[in-house]
């Protein structure tokens, strides 16, 4: 419903935008400000199916996106971006509103700011959740999966609703707040995710989806450290021939987060908890399931150069911290669900080499033990799959 | 003695010449004298929009290739231009926030901050710059 409000306001606010473009522009600093950004990636893993069949290698990943922002008054600013992104066969490349939102500061001092956002917000989860599709700000080949699955990004990316932001300036630290409340936005990737499969029936939102944020910065940018989280709930409704019944899946998503920066050497770690509850889904052994998902990561970068930055990070992520191993579901499902598909262990190295400030180039090398970052979209068969595998990613990047 | 002398002038240098290379200069009617560190780094990663008297803060940068823009940042603000752009590209691609605008050349940047009210931007030590105010970090 919001969504609705969202297009039919909001999109023609921007292309409003666009076209006043050559009016403002002439009085120089209200002019719109458009940028962009490309990625295509090449993905080959020596098994399974990341991103399209890259056993063979694939190219099924590329990422385009195109925004423009304004000051609409001195307290208003409006900005949004429209994004296309491709990844085998869970994304299609449908160009979709990424943000469309109004941002109204209600106050700006050296000791505080406060303001209030309005329309599809990117929802601030962890360190990398809103800028996850721009290559240039992720820490590499793609955001640390076991933290940041791609499988459900659609659900935790943005909100449809409004935020609240509350900022403190301080000698010793900056400290912000947020607070929003919306619809989150749900794909068929959720069912696969949280149903085992894709069903003629959708997942609608039940309710607000709650998001908050406490982060602590140095002013001098050395040490950032974050709690987020965010809290949703959806209503399956079956298709007629579907074999399970209604149900509905609550979540809460939450991240804890450090980074340290200190020279040339750059040291992120994050441990996202996120607790699951199944209610109905007559027929299926869903019904009054309860897991815990858990993971973490260590990473380290160094800039070898100017131009260049090494990166090695380790990582590990449970579908249920409660059988870590895998092992009782495994047995629950008579080996349908092999234990390896529980978790992902994966261990990776990277190279990033910016050529120009606009274009990038990145080679990574992942190990990985488990395969619960994979998609079932892609890997339909469980049972199928390859627990100890490798993968090798590369992408360049524009940006403007 | 003839180290001494020597001692005295490398100690006159390494006064001088950071002090002497790159400042902060904003629109005259900007009526700040100097900025802490801490409010120069407020307003270039765009957290601190408005000006005492309610004007709009006008942030001004040169590419971050720039030696002069790596300089400022080093030397004005203690930061690696690196982590400038985290911020501002944080804010560009999420919607979260405002970002500077980049001009091409210190020319350019001289024009643009005298002509635009709440402007701040920086120039080299030595340049003509009767248009703009120069403001001291301390």
């Amino acid at each position: 419903m919001l969504s609705n409000r969202i297009s039919r306001y909001l999109l023609p606010a921007l292309a409003l935008m666009c076209c006043r473009a050559d009016l403002v522009s002439a009085r120089g600093f209200d002019g719109v400000e458009v940028h962009g950004f490309a990625t295509q990636g090449y993905i080959k893993t020596s098994a399974n199916s990341f991103f399209g069949d890259s056993e063979d290698g694939s190219f099924e990943f590329t990422e385009l996106g195109v925004n423009a922002s304004m000051d609409a008054t001195e307290n208003i600013r409006l900005s949004g971006q429209l994004l296309s992104r491709s990844a085998g066969e869970m994304y299609s490349g449908t160009p979709s509103i990424d943000f469309a939102l109004a941002d109204y500061t209600v106050r700006s001092t050296e000791n505080d700011n406060i303001g209030v956002m309005v329309g599809r917000i990117k929802n601030p989860l962890g360190l990398f959740n809103e800028t996850r599709d721009v290559a240039f700000t992720r820490p590499g080949f793609l955001v640390p999966q076991v933290v940041y699955y791609d499988k459900v990004r659609n659900l935790i990316l943005s909100a449809d609703g409004v935020a609240a932001r509350m900022a403190s300036f301080g000698e010793a630290a900056n400290v912000s707040l947020y607070l929003a409340a919306g619809q989150t936005r749900i794909d068929e990737n959720v069912e696969y995710v949280y149903l085992g499969n894709g069903y003629d029936g959708d997942f609608s939102p039940n309710g607000l989806s709650y998001i908050g944020r406490v982060l602590v910065e140095k002013p001098d940018n050395t040490l950032r450290a974050s709690l987020s989280i965010a809290s949703t709930s959806m209503d399956f409704e079956r298709g007629v021939s579907d074999p399970i019944g209604n149900g509905n899946v609550s979540l809460v998503y939450g991240i804890g987060s450090l980074q340290y920066a200190v020279n040339d050497w750059t040291f992120t770690s994050e441990y996202m908890r996120e607790p699951i509850e199944w209610q109905g889904f007559a027929g299926s052994p869903l019904d009054g399931k309860k897991a815990t998902g858990e993971s973490y990561y260590f990473q380290v970068a160094w800039q070898a150069r100017s131009d260049v930055e090494l990166m090695l990070r380790y990582g590990e992520g449970y579908a249920d911290r409660s059988d870590r191993s895998g092992a009782e579901i495994q047995k629950a499902t008579g080996g349908a669900l092999p234990a390896h598909t529980q978790y992902s262990k994966i261990a990776t190295a990277g190279v990033r080499w910016d050529l120009t400030p606009q274009v990038m180039v990145r080679a990574e090398y992942q190990r990985h033990n488990g395969t619960l970052v994979l998609s079932n979209r892609e890997n339909p068969i469980p049972a199928a799959t390859v627990p100890d595998w490798d993968m090798f990613a590369l992408s360049i990047s524009y940006r403007f | 003695m003839r180290y001494s002398c020597l001692l005295l002038i490398l100690l006159l240098l390494t006064l001088v010449a950071p002090a002497g290379a790159v400042q902060i200069v904003v629109h005259h009617s900007v009526a700040k004298r100097a900025l802490t560190l801490n409010v120069a780094r407020l307003v270039f990663t765009m957290r601190l929009l408005h000006w005492p008297d309610g004007t709009r803060v006008r942030v001004f940068v040169l590419p971050d290739s720039d030696p002069l823009h790596q300089e400022f940042a080093k030397q004005s603000l203690d930061l690696y231009p690196r982590q400038l752009r985290r911020v501002w590209d944080r804010h560009l691609f999420s919607g979260a926030g405002a970002i500077p605008v980049e001009v091409s050349s210190v020319e350019e940047m001289l024009r643009r901050v005298a002509e635009t009210p709440g402007a701040v931007g920086y120039l080299p030590d030595g340049l003509a710059r009767e248009k703009v105010r120069v403001v001291n970090v301390e």
